[in-house]
Formats: structure tokens, C-alpha cells, sequence
């Protein structure tokens, strides 16, 4: 036992250097390279084309006011709510993400000078009859959860006597118009303009309302010298029509037949599978890495607790359970959330998302095996321990030649059913921002609006992932069983 | 008193408001051949536990060997090399085999090398007829023949006493006479034993003393003629009655 807790030491030890050097060049530039976040899912603001490269009206606003003012930005594509927490906890210096201007976030944050005003238009399917919010009466109404949309639907729905179903992402939105399970959906007119011109089956109805004004944010009362920048870049662009420039790029004629080209290419699975392969093969990549990580780390630990909750210690024996009530207890994407901005909130040290997100899987799955090893531990019949204790064996040498390999041959099937557990809840940890399998996805439908398509190639590569885990688990089993 | 194996006094051991053993002082001598009888639940499996310490004893003291076993100071793990303990569901372990079982302790202890350790495992399964289970897994092993394997074990440690736990309760009866045996001839070649059995034949044959158990008190005890024969007590007799008499 005590050189499985010096292995924990040390790969504990691993990790936090790894977070050190992750942390440090961040640091040691920190008057250069601001990290901004962003949703890659809001075209045409920010997205992903179709080489994976972020582009859009804002990454090219902050990219080009970025070189005009001599400062760099390292973008992480972390999602909406994400993004909004990140830069709250101070883990990112600034969002843009297609963010409206609203007093309740300027409660939390400083807005840069608006970029672009846009108004709220309402969408419903081809074949609909609802022409103004007065046709709403009674009817569902989808919204995506966090935009200016949502919050116009909720403030005129006692109005015209709708309810409002709360999605989040756009492309589910807007499936659920096409579906008729929603009748209207109600969105920034430059974004469903977009959705429309590269093939959304809705037609916009109404005239943009409620102007609403986009903004780049920082925390209130920080990155005051990043804000100013950002202000004086925008208005230099605007003077010298590089603003000009990159709005038609986004929003032109122009722009739109070149992408509905594009979209025309990869409306099949196999062209969409071959258009985003790389993408596809990146966030398997850092899927089945997180997986692996996780696995190794949650073992140790869980095996750690577990047995600790079976020492004849009644103060050990009380923290494993806490441990486990605790890790157990919570949500996975709380977890995941506490960690990755809570923490840092409370110690100011940032946490680089892989880590967050393996610290949140060692512990949550942790918990997991650390109850079924106890448990795997007290199954074995307790004349076993008695025997080896009076023959003179002390507990850990009894526990280690007599209980524990009988134990764990009760405890394998549990150990390969948490690990397809945990593979399958890294898809949680898009959450936090990882660029794992789920979010691969979730990023190339906001581009491409391929719902159906692209989550079955997502679910056909997870099965794949999981069968090969399966065997190769049991391949394991076999040996120890052997 | 110095060949005192056993020497128990004042021992008392309650779970909450039950009382399993009240006060009692118990005694052996070196050689000597106790079985404890009574009616389940008078607590004769609870002292014998108590005598290796698998149950903490509430209060009283407990000498063994002339090491006060009661004191937390003691290394019991040390103490209980000396006490070998033979239990009812044999508790071979699984996930080893016949001699790995045998030479577990002694090797693991340091007490002999690996050679050392199947040489007596040999001559352990050879005393209790059952060497050609060796390399046997305790899962392909009749009760009987897991119960002499158990004896086996607990012997390979060169214990000065030997305590047996019902060895005999779990087996079917064909099986008995075979578990018996072994324990006459180890009764026969001096070893100190302490024995809670039903086997009423066995004690008479074998006891050097009887102690009949009630309701977590001794209440009677002596030579087994003594106490088969001539019970002065009327729990001793009706106990008996139940017993013996069918």
C-alpha cells in the first residue's frame, strides 16, 4: 500500500508540474499574449470553417486589432457559459463571442465600445402560417439558453401567451422549428441570416427588433490596458475601412455563394467524415488521451480511498467515506465546473482545462471505484482475514496476500464497466472547454448545421472507442482470472 | 504457575447491553486438553476468541504464555504465532493452493525460507493423510479434507497451544472421524489444546477437563468422568440430558 501512495505522489507531483509549464510562458508574457475566449458555435461571429481554422467577424476584429496595437491572443474555443465563467474567475483576460451589452453583465464585466448592433428577428419553418407574435398565442417557442433571443422570448411571452423551450446549442434550436415540436425560434438576425444562406430550412418572418450591441468583455475592474487597446484598435479599423472589410467578408453577397459551395460538398456522411477528418481525429485524440489519463489516475486514487476504508482506523475509515459520499454525490459537470472556476476563483492560480478535467475525473470516478473496491474488499468472507491474522500475519500483509487478490477478482467487472464510464464522461467535460470528441462536434454542426449526420458519425466513433476498451478490458480479465 | 498456558482472569465481554462472558477466570496447564461445552450463545466460542484476541475482550486480563495479551502494549501479531486456530468454515485461504496455504505464514513471518516451508508443508499433509493434495486449490477439497488442511496450517507455525473452534460442526458426519483423529494424535503428542465441540465422545475420550459454559459463566468443570458422569449442576444435567441421550 505505501508504494501505491508514493506512485500517487508522484504522478500527483506530474501533473502539477505539467500545470506549472503550461502556466509559466502565460505568465512570463503576460504583457503580449492575452488568452480570449470564445463559442465557436455563433457564426458568422466566431466558428470553425471547414480547415478548422476559427474564423468570423469577431476573430477577425480581435486578430486584426491585435496586430494594429502590438499584442497577441491565444484563443480557446471553450463555448458561451464557458467562456463567461472563465474570464469571471480570471482563468481568461477577455471573451468575444458575439456577446450582447446588457446592464446585468455589466454588472460583472467592462464592455469595449460596441463592434457591431444587430436586432432580433423571428424564424419559422418553410411551411408555417405564423407571420408576427400575435400568431404565437399558445404555442412553444425554442430558444437558445444565454442570447439576447432568450431573453426577448421570455419578456414578451406572458405578452402574446407562448412558452419557451431553452436549447443549447443553435443547430438543436433549430431543429426543433423544423420539427414542428417548436413553432418559432427567435435569434440575431445576422446569425440566422447566415443559418438561412447556407441552407437552414427557415424563413425569417419578422423585421430585426430590440437592437442589442455586441461587445468584447473583460472582468470588471481588470485588463483595463486590454480594453483600451481593444477601443482604440476598433476605431482605427473604422477609420481606415478594414471594419468595412471584414463585415461584408462575413455578411456579403460574396461570402455566401462561396460557403454555399462549400456546404454542398459535404452534405453526406462520408464527405463530411472526409472533410473534417482532421478535426474528427484531434478530438478522438484528446478523447481517448483524457480517457486514458483519467483511468490511470482515478485507479490509484480509488484504490487508495477504498482501502482506506477498510484499515482498522476509524479516522480512515471516516474520510474514505466522506471522500466518497462527497465525489460520489456530485454532478459530474458541477465538478467539473467547481474545479475548472471555482478554484481558481478562490486561490487565483489558473488551472489549464485538461488538468481541471482530469483532477474532476479522478475524482468523480475515483469515488466510484473506491466504493466497489471497499465493497469488492468486505465481500470477501471475513474468516479469510481472521485466519491469516491468527496464523500471525499483519493486517496489511494479510490484506495484501489473502484478501486483496481475492478481492479484486470480484472487483474487474466493476473496474471495466467504470472504465467505459469514464471514456463516455469525458464527453461532460465540453463543459469546461476540452476540445474532446463531443465538442468536435458540437462545433462542426454550428458551422455546418448537419445535426442528424454529424452526431452519428460522433456516436459511431464513441461505440468504436468503447469496443475496443471492452476488449481490451477483457483481455485483462482473462489473465487475472487465469 | 509457571506451566500455565492459559491464565484468564476477571474477563468480561459485552456487545452493548449483552453480556457474553461474565467475570470469568479460566485456566490451562501445559499439555493440557481443554473442551468447552455448553448450549449456544453461552459464550464458549467468544472465550476461545478472546484467548487470540480476534475479539477485544471489555475488561480482565489475559495471559498467554506468560505475555499479558490484554495489554494494547503487546504485539499481538507477535503472540499470535504461538496460538494456532483451527476454525469452523476452515477459512483455507481461496486464492491459494493446499501448500501455499501451509507455508504462507511461516515464510511471510521469516520464521523459514521457501525450501524449509514445502519441506514441512510435506510432512504436514503427510500427518494428516493428505499429501497428495499438495498443489490442490481449497475449492476441489472436501470439508474433511479442508479441515486437516486448516490444522495443517495452523501447525506449520509451531504453535504452543492450539485452539479449535467447532472444527468439526460444518462437516458432513462422514467426515468427522477423519478431523478427529488428527486432533487425538496432536492431543497425544502433548500439544495444549482449548476445543469447543459438540463431539461429546471426543471430549470424553480426550479431555483431560471439561468446562461446561451457561449464559456466559463456567459452571461447572473437572475430569470428564467428573462431569459426564456425576454433573453436580442442573444446567450441566439437562444440558447433558439433550445431548447425549437420544
Amino acid at each position: 500500500m505505501k508504494k501505491l501512495f508514493s506512485l500517487f505522489l508522484v504522478l500527483t507531483g506530474l501533473i502539477t508540474a505539467g500545470l506549472m509549464a503550461q502556466q509559466q510562458p502565460e505568465q512570463a508574457q503576460a504583457s503580449k499574449t492575452y488568452v480570449i475566449d470564445t463559442d465557436v458555435t455563433f457564426p458568422p461571429f466566431v466558428y470553425a470553417n471547414d480547415k478548422n481554422k476559427y474564423v468570423g467577424i469577431d476573430m477577425e476584429l480581435i486578430r486584426t486589432i491585435a496586430k494594429e496595437e502590438g499584442f497577441k491572443v491565444k484563443i480557446r474555443p471553450i463555448g458561451f457559459n464557458a467562456a463567461i465563467q472563465s474570464v469571471s474567475s480570471g482563468q481568461a483576460d477577455g471573451m468575444i463571442a458575439g456577446m450582447t451589452i446588457t446592464d446585468e453583465r455589466k454588472e460583472k464585466f467592462d464592455f469595449s465600445t460596441p463592434y457591431y448592433s444587430s436586432g432580433l428577428v423571428m424564424a419559422v419553418s418553410p411551411k408555417s402560417k405564423i407571420k408576427a407574435l400575435t400568431d404565437l398565442k399558445g404555442q412553444k417557442v425554442a430558444v437558445k439558453t444565454g442570447t439576447a433571443g432568450a431573453d426577448y422570448a421570455n419578456s414578451i411571452k406572458d405578452r402574446y401567451g407562448f412558452t419557451t423551450v431553452t436549447f443549447d446549442d443553435s443547430d438543436n434550436m433549430y431543429n426543433d422549428v423544423k420539427n414542428g415540436n417548436s413553432a418559432a425560434c427567435f435569434e440575431d438576425s445576422a446569425v440566422l441570416s447566415y443559418g438561412v444562406k447556407i441552407g437552414l430550412a427557415l424563413k425569417i418572418v419578422t423585421k430585426p427588433t430590440n437592437p442589442g450591441s455586441y461587445g468584447f468583455a473583460v472582468k470588471k475592474g481588470h485588463n483595463q490596458k486590454l480594453l483600451k487597446m481593444f477601443n482604440e484598435g476598433l476605431a482605427k479599423l473604422k477609420k481606415n475601412g478594414k471594419y468595412d472589410q471584414i463585415i461584408n467578408k462575413y455578411t456579403g453577397s460574396k461570402a455566401v455563394s462561396k460557403k454555399k459551395q462549400n456546404a454542398k460538398e459535404s452534405h453526406t456522411v462520408m464527405g463530411l467524415l472526409k472533410q473534417n477528418k482532421k478535426v474528427f481525429l484531434s478530438g478522438l485524440a484528446e478523447t481517448v488521451k483524457l480517457t486514458l489519463i483519467s483511468i490511470v489516475f482515478a485507479t490509484i486514487f480509488g484504490i487508495l480511498i477504498g482501502l482506506l476504508g477498510v484499515v482498522p482506523n476509524k479516522f480512515a475509515q471516516g474520510f474514505s467515506a466522506v471522500v466518497i459520499y462527497i465525489f460520489r454525490g456530485l454532478p459530474l459537470i458541477v465538478l467539473a465546473l467547481f474545479i475548472y472556476n471555482g478554484i481558481p476563483s478562490l486561490t487565483g492560480n489558473k488551472i489549464p482545462a485538461f488538468v481541471a478535467g482530469v483532477v474532476t475525473l479522478m475524482l468523480n470516478e475515483g469515488a466510484y471505484i473506491a466504493a466497489f473496491v471497499k465493497g469488492g474488499i468486505e465481500a470477501v468472507d471475513k474468516g479469510q482475514m481472521e485466519a491469516a491474522r491468527s496464523l500471525g500475519l499483519p493486517f496489511n500483509k494479510a490484506m495484501k496476500r489473502v484478501v486483496l487478490p481475492q478481492g479484486i477478482k470480484i472487483m474487474v467487472p466493476s473496474f471495466i464497466n467504470q472504465f467505459i464510464i469514464t471514456l463516455k464522461d469525458t464527453s461532460i467535460l465540453s463543459v469546461i472547454g476540452l476540445l474532446e470528441l463531443t465538442q468536435t462536434g458540437k462545433i462542426i454542426i454550428a458551422r455546418n448545421l448537419e445535426g442528424f449526420r454529424v452526431w452519428a458519425i460522433v456516436a459511431v466513433i464513441y461505440l468504436i472507442i468503447i469496443t475496443i476498451l471492452t476488449l481490451a478490458s477483457k483481455g485483462i480479465e482473462r489473465r487475472i482470472n487465469d | 504457575m509457571t506451566d500455565l498456558r492459559v491464565n484468564v482472569t476477571a474477563l468480561t465481554k459485552d456487545y452493548g447491553s449483552n453480556h457474553v462472558l461474565k467475570e470469568i477466570d479460566f485456566k490451562v496447564a501445559d499439555n493440557e486438553v481443554v473442551v468447552l461445552i455448553g448450549p449456544s450463545g453461552s459464550g464458549k466460542s467468544t472465550l476461545l476468541r478472546c484467548l487470540n484476541k480476534l475479539e477485544e475482550p471489555t475488561s480482565g486480563t489475559i495471559v498467554i504464555d506468560g505475555q499479558d495479551i490484554s495489554n494494547p502494549q503487546t504485539d499481538i501479531d507477535k503472540a499470535r504465532e504461538n496460538i494456532g486456530m483451527v476454525f469452523q468454515h476452515f477459512n483455507l485461504f481461496n486464492n491459494l493452493s493446499v501448500s501455499e496455504n501451509i507455508a504462507l505464514a511461516p515464510v511471510e513471518l521469516g520464521k523459514m525460507t521457501k525450501e524449509e516451508a514445502q519441506v514441512k508443508a510435506h510432512e504436514l499433509l503427510k500427518m494428516v493423510g493428505l499429501d497428495d493434495k499438495f498443489d490442490a486449490m481449497p475449492a476441489s477439497l472436501s470439508g474433511g479434507q479442508k479441515q486437516r488442511v486448516a490444522i495443517a496450517r495452523a501447525l506449520a507455525m509451531k504453535p504452543d497451544i492450539m485452539l479449535f473452534d467447532e472444527p468439526t460442526s460444518a462437516l458432513d458426519p462422514e467426515m468427522v472421524g477423519d478431523v478427529l483423529k488428527v486432533m487425538k494424535e496432536l492431543a497425544q503428542d502433548g500439544m495444549t489444546m482449548v476445543v469447543v465441540t459438540h463431539e461429546m465422545g471426543f471430549a470424553k475420550e480426550v479431555a483431560d477437563r471439561v468446562v461446561f459454559m451457561a449464559d456466559g459463566n463456567i459452571v461447572e468443570q473437572g475430569s470428564p468422568e467428573e462431569v459426564f458422569d456425576h454433573p453436580q449442576n442442573e444446567r450441566t444435567k439437562a444440558f447433558l440430558d439433550k445431548v447425549i441421550n437420544i
